[in-house]
């Protein structure tokens, strides 16, 4: 039995490969239970986990693990950075990771849902973006229009797109895309990609079945993060 | 009473030939990173300023140095030029400005070797204080290189497995020949290879233009490896089966 570990900067995604049980936690709850690792990658993974990964050859074996094709452009969108692996067959040809131009967007986006209460579900998206070079700065300008009259909810719709189009340049504009991370689950934030972009949401463990190469490569037995939650 | 040694501090590559008169004196590579010198040199140099030519600053005024030697010729950069200038009128100390043009290649056996990178980079930037014959052993099949000057944070060499090989300028400093172009050019092909510079260096145009011409990686760095640097690193030669 083995516990993989995503130790990101706000959210701790764990799998325990014995029972196939997988888990989100907030990593501040991780770190009070001592919540530790076999193989851990993630912002904090040193701290908690006695083996760790990088996270970019995470993203890059996790999605070769998802993915059945064999070139892919695979771009996460963490609480405070952005980044992409973009490969073909077994070749990594083109990467990036982004702390501070992406910073602290995805981090910012869900402080301001809870911060006005927006259900990311219900909202949809904006025709306009206000630029985003980062998390802060967006909020800026996020403020400003609402000083100006527009209402919370189009301001912080403009906000997402705003993430959207710069994570979208970020990996150089292509037409389909796979995206991985807590971003997964913010329908307004995939639907805030330029229109004729097709966005394929992997979810919140892709780096943890990146993890389990490193695993298979100590013992032999096929595992994956990709079957049901329990 | 015993005469107070003179201390000299020097920027860059400067030639043998004004060297080798000083030698009798303490001389200090201001290039590398000195212990305890508080940085300074916020207010006298733009933001836009590479790591390297901030360190040199700080340690210029640190150090209380009697004399400093600048090379700002084609072996260094149009910044080590501007900084003889402002050493020139903040500090009370001669300044002498050389254009290292040496052909006369000293070898490059620490690049060439099987030690690790760090190591190599150790000795090379003590080199100019401290030449010395080293017993090393060549490394034929390099398993990775890199190319580019000396990183200010030397954590980013030991990314790299015994025997990478140093290209670029480190290679020409080691050489003694830092405006040698055809040899800073030269890459191996087959190796895989990062092409590095500091923020802010000119020289990150041309790291660029080769790695994409070599298939290799260019990353730049101010200051401090950060985590994204090293993890794109890690990857690089992850997925070129280059092991540690």
């Amino acid at each position: 039995m083995a516990l993989l570990g995503d130790f990101g900067t706000t959210w701790t995604k764990l799998l325990d490969t014995d029972t196939g049980r997988r888990c989100v936690l907030p990593t501040r709850e991780a770190a009070a239970q001592g919540r530790r690792a076999d193989i851990a990658t993630g912002h904090s993974a040193r701290r908690w986990a006695s083996r760790h990964l990088n996270e970019l050859i995470a993203l890059a074996q996790g999605g070769r693990r998802l993915i059945r094709e064999p070139e892919f452009l695979l771009l996460d969108v963490g609480s405070r950075d952005v980044k992409y692996v973009h490969m073909r067959d077994s070749d990594l040809l083109d990467m990036d990771w982004t702390a501070t131009c992406g910073a602290l967007t995805g981090f910012t986006l869900e402080l301001l849902g809870n911060y006005y209460g927006i259900d990311y579900g219900r909202v949809e998206p904006a025709q306009k973006s206000v630029p985003v070079t980062c998390g802060v700065l967006g909020m800026e300008q996020l403020f400003e229009l609402v000083s100006q009259g527009a209402s919370e909810t189009e301001a912080v719709a403009r906000f997402a797109r705003g993430i959207a189009m710069n994570a979208h340049r970020f990996i150089g504009e292509p037409e389909r895309f796979y995206l991985s991370g807590g971003m997964c689950d913010n329908r307004l934030f995939q639907l805030s990609f330029p229109q004729d972009v097709e966005v394929r949401a992997l979810g919140r463990f892709v780096l943890i079945e990146g993890l389990i190469p490193e695993l298979e490569a100590a013992a032999p037995p096929i595992i994956t993060a990709a079957g049901e939650d329990t | 009473m015993a005469e107070k040694k003179r201390r000299i501090g020097f920027a860059g590559c400067p030639p043998e030939s004004v060297l080798a008169p000083r030698r009798a004196a303490d001389l200090i590579d201001l290039d590398n990173l000195v212990e305890g010198v508080e940085p300074r040199s916020e207010s006298l140099l733009p933001r836009t300023t590479c790591r390297i030519i901030r360190r040199i600053l700080d340690n210029a005024l640190a150090l209380g140095l009697d004399e400093i030697v600048i090379d700002e010729g084609y072996g260094k950069c149009d910044s080590a030029r501007g900084l003889a200038d402002i050493l020139e009128q903040i500090l009370e100390v001669p300044i002498i400005r050389t254009r290292n043009e040496n052909r006369e290649g000293a070898g490059t056996r620490i690049c060439d070797s099987n030690l690790p990178p760090l190591r190599k980079m150790e000795l090379i930037l003590d080199g100019l204080v401290n030449p010395r014959e080293l017993d090393l052993t060549p490394e034929p099949d390099p398993p990775a290189a890199i190319w580019g000057v000396p990183a200010a944070d030397l954590s980013i060499y030991e990314i790299f497995p015994d025997g990478t090989r140093v290209l670029g300028w480190t290679r020409c400093l080691e050489n003694r020949t830092p405006s040698d172009w055809e040899l800073e050019m030269e890459v191996p092909e087959g190796v895989p290879t990062v092409f590095f510079a500091q923020t802010f260096c000119p020289k990150n145009i041309i790291a660029q233009h080769l790695a994409q011409a070599r298939g290799g990686l260019h990353v730049d760095v101010d200051g401090v490896l950060s985590q994204p640097v090293r993890a794109k690193i890690e990857a690089f030669l992850h997925f070129r089966n280059v092991r540690r």
